[in-house]
C-alpha cells in the first residue's frame, strides 16, 4: 500500500524510483497469508452453509453457537474482510490514478471492508455468546 | 546520455486473448464479485443474530429463483478465486511456469471451478 499516486511520467522516467519496497513486500506476504486462511474459510463456509441454508434460527444457533465452530468462523471472517481490503486496494491502484479520487476510493474501501467485517464478526459472536 | 523511457503497459485491446490472460482477468473479476458477495453472507449472519423474523425474510429472498441464481454464481466465483489463488501458490513455489504448464494450470482452474460448483450444488442442493 503506497503513500502517493504513481503517475505515467514517473513510470516512463527510467531515473525515477517509485513505490515502497517494504510495503509492497508486506502486501504480497499478507495477501498470500490471508489467502491460505481463506481456503480454510471457503471449505468451512461450504460446511456451514450446507448444514444451515434455509434453516430456522434454532439450527443456526445450534451450529454457529458452538464456540468451536463460531469462534474460528468469526476469526476467518475477519481475515476475509482484510483480504478484501488489500485486494480491492490493488484494483484501485491500477485504475484510479487521480490523487484525490484515489485517496477517497481507498478510504471508502477501508470503510466498506471494516463495516462488512464488523457486521459478520459481531453477528457470529452474538450468536456464540447470547444465542 | 538520453535515456529511453521505461515502457508503459498498453491496455487490453491490443492483445490476442489467451487462456492465461483470460483467467488472470477472471481472477480479478471474481475477487471483485466476492467482495460484493460477502455482503450476502454478512446479511445472512446479521439476520440470524437479529431474530427469527429477519432470518425468515433473508431465507425467503435467498431461496427464491433469483436468489438461487445469485448464490450459484457466488459459489462459482468463490471457488474460482480460491483455485486461482492456489494456482498463484504453485507459481510462488516456483513451479508451473513452462509453456504448456501455464495453459494447463489456467484450463484446470476453469474446469475445476465449474466441476466443483456443480458438485457442491448437485450433492447439497439438488439431491438434498
Amino acid at each position: 500500500m503506497r503513500e502517493h499516486v504513481v503517475t505515467r511520467e514517473m513510470i516512463a522516467n527510467p531515473k525515477s524510483k517509485y513505490g515502497n519496497p517494504k510495503a509492497a513486500t508486506r502486501h504480497f506476504f499478507l495477501q498470500r497469508l490471508s489467502g491460505v486462511s481463506n481456503i480454510v474459510f471457503t471449505l468451512f463456509l461450504v460446511f456451514i452453509v450446507v448444514r444451515l441454508a434455509g434453516e430456522g434460527r434454532a439450527d443456526v444457533v445450534g451450529l454457529l453457537g458452538n464456540p468451536l465452530v463460531g469462534i474460528p468462523f468469526a476469526i476467518l471472517f475477519a481475515i476475509v474482510a482484510f483480504h478484501m481490503r488489500i485486494g480491492m486496494n490493488e484494483v484501485i491502484e491500477d485504475y484510479v490514478s487521480e490523487e484525490r479520487t484515489n485517496r477517497l476510493t481507498m478510504a471508502l474501501n477501508a470503510f466498506f471492508a471494516l463495516a462488512v467485517g464488523l457486521v459478520g464478526v459481531v453477528s457470529i459472536l452474538k450468536i456464540v455468546f447470547w444465542g | 546520455m538520453a535515456a529511453r523511457p521505461r515502457p508503459t503497459s498498453p491496455h487490453l485491446s491490443i492483445y490476442r486473448f489467451t487462456i492465461t490472460m483470460t483467467m488472470s482477468i477472471v481472477h480479478r473479476a471474481t475477487g471483485i464479485a466476492n467482495y460484493a458477495g460477502t455482503v450476502l453472507l454478512a446479511a445472512w449472519l446479521a439476520a440470524a443474530a437479529w431474530g427469527e423474523d429477519a432470518l425468515n425474510v433473508v431465507n425467503t429472498i435467498y431461496g427464491s429463483w433469483f436468489g438461487m441464481i445469485v448464490l450459484f454464481g457466488y459459489t462459482w466465483s468463490l471457488l474460482h478465486h480460491m483455485l486461482g489463488g492456489i494456482r498463484h501458490f504453485v507459481w510462488d513455489l516456483g513451479y508451473g511456469f513452462e509453456p504448456g504448464q501455464r495453459e494447463g494450470l489456467a484450463w484446470a482452474n476453469l474446469i475445476a471451478s465449474v466441476v466443483l460448483t456443480l458438485l457442491v450444488w448437485t450433492l447439497f442442493v439438488w439431491m438434498a
